[in-house]
């Protein structure tokens, strides 16, 4: 005798999704294409002025033909680049090969302290090699006085690379690793009773596997290297890359329009090396994971044993020596010159401790805001991506990428161009610098959502349509709970890697907002180099807690994080 | 605890899909109307347009042409979840990440129920559907009968005007197949709701249904009764998809049927058939026999009698009755003949004479 529960008033049209895709669509236009098409169109306008179809002019392109400056920094980018991605590649094979085949211990550790250097502020780092092999650096004294050997000067190529690699090996060695142990036991157990040998199996399965992750992380590192600012900026002395180019131009000069056409040099530079990598990769494509869930037999030889823990604890070692540096340095009180420092203590977290609060706020706050419209934006459009067709879908997906290919620095710079004056002049501001974050790392969350909105059953949120939810119903209760754990990973990068941001930070900041990675790069200009190692010593901290405390509340490991 | 009957009618629906390769036309101008706490299926082959019928009857899928009435009333300016239906799917898709209880209660939540009626309609449905006791897992915790049992639930507990099921049992083994469809008819049945099942197992559509509607290639075939369907069916596809049926090559003389053989039979019924099926390239008529309703003896007897010759290939003892397969040149292909015991004298391998004890009927060519 029950009566029917009375349906909800009947609405006449589900707006919701429109409005909120033109939301999307409207930012996305405003802060990625808009700036960057004012950029593009800017490096073709006279120094000084703004493009204009009269004044159309290639001068600031004519630099890269009359000045050697300009053409050795093109041909220096070139050259770290691919030196950079090759060694990188050559360190992080062989590591993941051994922890992914070999018996070893202490494997989680492995992997988490692998993402270290991924998470913590990179130019720090970098003078950590000129504290160790700089003319007067620790070792370089050590070498001299024992071995009589001079070391090679640790700026230019020699310590830039080295920085670089060291930072940037961790993206290679984290796909080769997961692909490794996906790669479906089966396939080596049929070679075996096909008759090949161990070695036979390497070369001809397994290694040919890891050659697909192993080019996609190479590529990353590839993209990270070309548009580096930190490293070259505090490594570099006379080789001049393309980022630290612009920046001179910008801080030099203030001429927009010279660093919005080595902007575009160096995004065309990156995109030709992204086409000839992906044509590489194209050619190699495996199915590599097999649906058993059963892992492959692990190598238990004790030779092999030894030379992978050798290799990968010293590989880690030696990458996380600049952390261990930063961390030594920031309690040094006196060290004038000498080997070692004469006095420890804590005087130099007491002279920063006033001076760190204010940048530490700054960066926490840029990141969380940055990270809070980098989830609301990202899971729009990830989940529109995903489960909408409609015409221009990889239009879409192009911009949302794009940031991911353009230098850091270059971002910085389309966005100081595009809302230095006008009507919506933004510079000096907090929001150019949340935009700037927001654009550089939407990415992240825009691929996490569209990997667990495609896992997720279409016909569940169909359920909850029928039982009588709109859109934004379901979404709130059905979609958002059942993708949260890919948004909060997402989430977690995007925080954490926000913190020292530095490439576009340094292109946007000004006196009201300074962020640690502003702070540190300071003091390292004005060689109060304890102080600059307390300020990051913070920031690697505060940083790994905030890692941990997330990954323990979402229940994933560090490594899973980032890969 | 009936609800008030109403009445859902659909006319000349269509649907074109775009795909890559062009427009596919999945449903074709089908036309029904199913009234108050009616058991209606579709039924069809794979690819047929049952599910697409279905989800736009549910507006999950755009209507490309045509009407959809409940109670007259235009359902296609409703959005679906305005339509007040309840909808069991294949893959159950329950929430994971709520409990039994509250997946039950999700559409009393949103209907804005109070509290006390939405814990006494979730008890009491929980309880109707044997799953008390369970209100505080979650799905993964639970087998596939009692994950299909709780998406029963969900579906129901609100009181839908129309219960849509789309093969809500192809995942479950066929013992617990059996059982579940039982409940589900008994349920719809104490609910008085009207319910829509979709369905390609012939025998669960029998078994279950008020009414049948045979679907092929986006079109309705024919509607009725299960009974109806079987013995009256209107077109080859029909009679072949609908239980087993055996089709021999005739030609018409009048009244009589006339096999190549020179065999004759007499009063058959006639019908003219509305689908295409390609053996009328062939000949302008198929005699049709269901397997229970043939005779067959060793080719040495009843040689006076009109019928087919053919060779036993295969002989199964099906515990209540006995089927041979048999190979003859007069028929479509291999027959199937059903008897209550074994045919004297036949071995496989054997020579024997057959034919349509009562029953048969005549399918002519339709007329273009
Ligand atoms: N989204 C779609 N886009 C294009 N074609 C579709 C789409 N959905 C279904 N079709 C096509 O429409 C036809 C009918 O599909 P439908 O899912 O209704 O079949 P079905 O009768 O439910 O079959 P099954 O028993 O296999 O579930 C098929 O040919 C199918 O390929
Ligand atoms: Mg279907």
């Amino acid at each position: 005798m029950t009566a029917a529960v009375p349906t909800k008033p009947r609405r006449r049209r589900n707006i919701a999704p429109w409005v909120a895709g033109g939301l999307t669509l409207f930012v996305l236009v405003a802060f990625l294409l808009f700036p960057i098409g004012t950029t593009l169109l800017n490096s073709f306008a006279p120094s000084g002025e703004r493009f204009a179809f009269g004044n159309a002019t290639f001068e600031n392109f004519t630099r890269f033909w009359t000045s050697a400056q300009y053409q050795t920094a093109l041909i220096n980018t070139i050259i770290i680049g691919l030196a950079v991605t090759v060694l990188s590649t050559i360190v992080a094979v062989p590591a993941a090969y051994f922890v992914a085949r070999v018996q070893m211990p202490f494997k989680p550790l492995i992997m988490s302290l692998s993402i270290i250097p991924l998470i913590s502020p990179p130019f720090v780092g970098a003078y950590s090699w000129v504290i160790l092999f700089g003319r007067s650096g620790i070792v370089s004294q050590y070498l001299r006085d024992w071995f009589g050997f001079q070391m090679p000067p640790i700026y230019g190529f020699f310590g830039v690379i080295l920085a670089m690699v060291l930072a940037n090996f961790t993206y290679v060695f984290l796909f080769v690793q997961g692909a490794l142990t996906a790669v479906d036991p089966h396939l080596e157990e049929s070679a075996r009773v096909m008759g090949a040998s161990r070695w036979r199996i390497l070369r001809t399965v397994v290694l040919p596997l890891a050659i697909p992750p192993m080019l996609a992380g190479a590529m990353i590192v590839l993209i990270e290297a070309l548009g580096e600012f930190g490293i070259p900026a505090v490594l570099g002395g006379e080789v001049y890359v393309l980022s630290t180019l612009m920046y001179f131009q910008i801080h030099g000069y203030f001429n927009l329009n010279a660093a919005s056409a080595i902007a575009l040099v160096n995004v065309a530079i990156t995109l030709i090396a992204i086409v000839l990598l992906l044509r590489i990769n194209r050619k190699r494509r495996f199915i590599t994971v097999g649906s058993t869930t059963r892992r492959a037999a692990l190598q238990t030889g004790r030779g092999i044993r030894i030379v992978a823990n050798l290799y990968v604890w010293g590989l880690l070692a030696v990458a996380l020596l600049p952390q261990a540096v930063v961390i030594f340095t920031s309690f040094a009180e006196k060290w004038p010159g000498t080997r070692w420092p004469l006095e420890y203590g804590l005087d130099n977290y007491r002279y920063i401790f006033s001076r760190i609060v204010e940048p530490m706020q700054n960066s926490l706050m840029l990141a969380a805001i940055a990270t809070v419209v980098c989830v609301i934006f990202g899971t729009l459009t990830g989940y529109i991506a995903e489960r909408k067709t409609f015409p221009g879908k990889w239009a879409l997906d192009l911009t949302i990428m794009l940031p991911f290919v353009l230098p850091g620095i270059v971002t910085g710079v389309a966005l100081l161009v595009t809302y230095n004056s006008g009507p919506i002049a933004l510079t000096g501001t907090a929001a150019i610098l949340v935009i700037a974050y927001f654009v550089r790392r939407i990415a992240y969350i825009y691929r996490s959502v569209v990997a667990a909105v495609s896992q997720l059953d279409l016909k569940m949120e169909e359920a909850s349509t029928i039982a009588g939810a709109g859109w934004s119903t379901t979404m709130r209760k059905i979609t958002v709970p059942l993708i949260a754990p890919g948004i909060l990973a997402g989430a977690i990068i995007v925080f954490t890697t926000l913190i020292s941001e530095m490439s576009t930070t340094i292109m946007l900041y000004s006196a009201r907002w300074k962020t640690v990675s502003i702070a540190i790069y300071e003091r390292l200009e004005s060689q109060e180099i304890a102080a600059a190692a307390a300020i990051g010593s913070v920031t690697i901290l505060v940083t790994l807690l905030l890692v941990l405390t997330a990954t323990r509340v979402i229940g994933k490991s560090m490594s899973e994080l980032f890969s | 605890m009936t609800q008030t009957p109403k009445s859902l009618t659909v006319k000349d629906l269509t649907k074109v899909f775009q795909t890559p390769e062009g427009p596919t036309t999945a449903v074709r101008d089908v036309n029904f109307e199913i009234e108050g706490n009616t058991f209606f299926t579709m039924l069809g082959p794979s690819g047929c347009g049952k599910t697409t019928t279905l989800r736009m009857i549910a507006g999950l899928e755009t209507v490309t042409s045509g009407d959809l009435l409940l109670d007259g009333e235009d359902f296609r300016r409703k959005n679906a979840f305005e339509r007040n239906i309840g909808m069991v799917f294949q893959s159950y898709a329950l929430f994971p990440h709520m409990t039994v209880f509250e997946n039950v209660a999700y559409g009393m939540r949103l209907r804005k129920a109070p509290e006390t009626l939405i814990r006494e309609r979730v008890t009491e449905t929980l309880a109707m559907l044997r799953l008390d006791g369970l209100e505080k897992r979650h799905p993964a915790d639970l087998s596939g009968g009692q994950q299909q049992r709780v998406s029963i639930g969900r579906a129901l507990v609100y009181r839908p005007d129309i219960l849509l099921l789309d093969e809500p049992l192809a995942n479950l083994d066929a013992k617990l197949r059996v059982e579940m469809r039982d409940e589900i008819r008994r349920l719809q049945k104490t609910l008085g709701v009207m319910a829509l099942y979709v369905t390609h197992d012939q025998e669960e559509a029998m078994a279950i249904s008020d009414r049948i509607a045979v679907f092929s290639k986006g079109r309705l075939m024919q509607l009725g009764a299960p009974y109806e369907i079987y013995t009256h069916p209107t077109s080859v596809f029909v009679a072949d998809f609908i239980g087993k049926a055996n089709f021999f090559l005739v030609t018409l003389d009048g009244d009589a049927v006339v096999a190549p053989n020179g065999a004759r039979f007499g009063g058959l019924p006639v019908v003219q058939t509305v689908d295409e099926d390609e053996w009328f390239d062939r000949t302008d008529a198929l005699m049709m026999c269901r397997p229970e309703k043939m005779w067959l003896v060793a080719a040495s007897e009843r040689t006076g009698d009109t019928g087919f010759e053919g060779r036993a290939t295969r002989i199964q003892f099906l515990g209540t009755f006995v089927r041979y397969l048999i190979e003859s040149d007069q028929a479509r292909s291999d027959v199937i003949v059903d008897l209550p015991a074994f045919a004297p004298g036949v071995s496989e391998g054997d020579a024997v004479r057959f034919g349509p004890a009562k029953d048969g009927m005549v399918f002519r060519k339709a007329t273009k």
